[in-house]
């Protein structure tokens, strides 16, 4: 009896597992096919084994640019986001001013203004200040975020502030106190809060997509979506730069797995 | 005293900017330009009052909009939430290759939606897989493919949503399950109590700041719904949704400025009093 209650909650597990993982799956096969061949079920199984996708992708199309454009404001914007969360997050775990107290409402404020309200505007923004269809359309606006600054907040409140007194009174700089003290001591969280801000970057789309027109800035996700629908391009090619796009993602997530669970769980669960 | 005052107005400087620049800046902007007829190429433009309000509420195009997103609200959160539950409830147990699962299941809300889009896009076309599959069910799939056909078209990409999302909100859940102390169960069964009773009296109540956490995240974000509309149907066959209204009206042809500022604020308060409805419930709960 115990047997057969154990046996139907794997069977129930792995029937789940294949409905999770079988599009993505489905996505890989079908971009190691030959261009030409059917997507039929029978060809998933038997159809050969080629890269031959990959290759014309990166030869024939602008791929590579896409991807460098990807990492390039992934990179930036992740750094950013380190430095300038930290600051701000320090700032208002630190210093009791009443002008923090105006800071910590506005950063709650932003979390729960949707996001929609500035598409049009940051449109025009971007164009009045000629930077319309750049690199920096795609990095400034998100140097550093709310929910940012909010995680590490709470990290450094459970600090103890002793070690900085310390080194205050051993006539320590502020901004020395900051990077060389403080910094090292939130490692593990700007490291979990740098994985949420590279893949949201990654996989973003809405912005980068209103904000760039020409193939020079376009990032990944933008390029995709806009090579759907063309003629010249089959399933088979676009599923291949689909998985260009998620391998990254894919193996970030394998090896840093546990940063990446304890990301959304710290910022979901506040009881 | 006075130093450490600039101190910490240079550490926050960069949000400070941010914040006004980004952020302030164009929600305002965007509140004004919402009372004018700003389109993209007119160097002048006019005050209309709240002309552009009364014409969104007679422009079909735009009930259309909203009523799909209240039906995309509505139809996927309790949906969503249910199922995350219950795969939470699922692997929560120790016992082989739960870490594989959990991984598993999570797998898809990692993976960028356009790619998502793009996969299902094929999967729902006419003899895609899933019509396929439709057919060994016995039901008979549409003509043209679930995108192509506007009685199938929305409800096909809901679907696929939630089956995106149901792993991320089944880590949320998990955290919550792992907050309940042992103790708690361990006093039930002493006294007697069923595992369903338990489930009962003592997880469901206790998960409650939990799945109200989620259904605040999760309706802002329905709100929202935007890549997959373009990617699959490009708001064709009934699917607009009100951020795929406001694109199209305010970054399209027309470049409406001033009528698509006008829309946002209308999803800004409808977004506004839902938010503001769902913390009164959970302060009522006594959880924030």
């Amino acid at each position: 009896m115990k047997f057969v209650k154990k046996l139907l909650r794997y069977v129930l597990l792995f029937f789940i597992l294949g409905i999770m993982v079988f599009p993505l799956l489905w996505m890989f096969r079908v971009s190691l096919m030959e261009s030409g061949n059917s997507i039929s079920f029978d060809n998933l199984l038997t159809a050969s084994f080629s890269l031959q996708n990959y290759i014309d992708l990166f030869t024939n199309s602008q791929i590579g640019k896409y991807l460098y454009n990807s990492i390039f404001v992934g990179l930036i914007v992740t750094v950013g986001n380190i430095v300038f969360c930290f600051m701000t997050a320090y700032t208002i775990a630190r210093y009791k001013y009443i002008v923090n107290k105006v800071l910590f409402v506005s950063v709650i404020l932003i979390l729960m203004i949707p996001i929609h309200i500035i598409i049009i505007p940051m449109y025009l923004l971007m164009v009045n200040f000629g930077i319309y269809d750049s690199y920096f359309a795609l990095i400034l606006p998100w140097l550093v975020n709310p929910i940012g600054i909010f995680l590490v907040k709470q990290y450094i409140e459970s600090i103890p502030p002793a070690m900085e007194e310390a080194a205050r009174i051993d006539g320590a700089g502020e901004m020395r106190i900051l990077f060389r003290i403080v910094m090292p001591l939130c490692k593990p969280v700007l490291a979990v809060l740098a994985i949420q801000v590279f893949f949201t970057n990654w996989n973003s789309f809405l912005f980068p997509f209103i904000l760039t027109q020409s193939d020079s800035v376009r990032t990944l996700p933008v390029a995709l979506a806009l090579l759907q629908g063309h003629q010249a391009i089959d399933w088979q090619h676009l599923m291949a730069g689909s998985a260009i796009a998620v391998i990254p993602v894919l193996i970030v997530f394998i090896v840093l797995q546990k940063q990446i669970v304890s990301g959304i769980t710290a910022g979901g669960i506040k009881q | 005293m006075k130093q450490k005052k600039t101190t910490a107005l240079f550490l926050a400087l960069p949000w400070i900017v941010t914040l006004l620049l980004f952020w302030l800046y164009p929600i305002i902007y965007s509140f004004i330009v919402g009372f004018t007829d700003k389109q993209l190429l007119s160097k002048t433009f006019q005050w209309v009052g709240f002309d552009n309000y009364k014409a969104l509420l007679s422009d079909d195009s735009f009930l259309l909009a909203l009523k799909n997103t209240a039906i995309f609200v509505v139809g996927t959160i309790p949906l969503t939430t249910i199922i995350a539950l219950l795969l939470a409830l699922l692997v929560n147990k120790q016992f082989k290759g739960r870490g594989l699962f959990r991984a598993g299941y999570f797998l898809p809300s990692i993976t960028s939606m356009v790619v998502i889009a793009l996969i299902f896009t094929n999967l729902f076309q006419r003899g895609g897989y899933i019509a396929l599959l439709a057919e060994m069910l016995g039901f008979t799939p549409p003509q043209h493919g679930f995108l192509l056909d506007s009685s199938t078209a929305l409800f096909s990409i809901m679907a696929m949503d939630v089956w995106m999302a149901v792993g991320y909100y089944m880590l949320i859940f998990l955290a919550g399950l792992k907050s309940i102390p042992q103790e708690l169960y361990e006093a039930a069964r002493i006294q007697g109590a069923g595992s369903i009773r338990q489930f009962f009296s003592i997880t469901l109540p206790l998960l409650k700041p939990v799945a109200l956490f989620i259904l605040v995240i999760n309706s802002i974000k329905s709100f929202q719904v935007f890549v997959e509309i373009f990617v699959m149907t490009q708001g064709k066959f009934e699917t607009s949704t009100m951020v795929y209204f406001i694109y199209e009206a305010g970054l399209t042809t027309k470049f409406n400025f001033g009528y698509a500022s006008a829309a946002a604020y209308i999803l800004f308060l409808i977004v506004a009093v839902f938010s503001f409805m769902q913390f009164r419930l959970l302060k009522n709960r006594g959880t924030v």
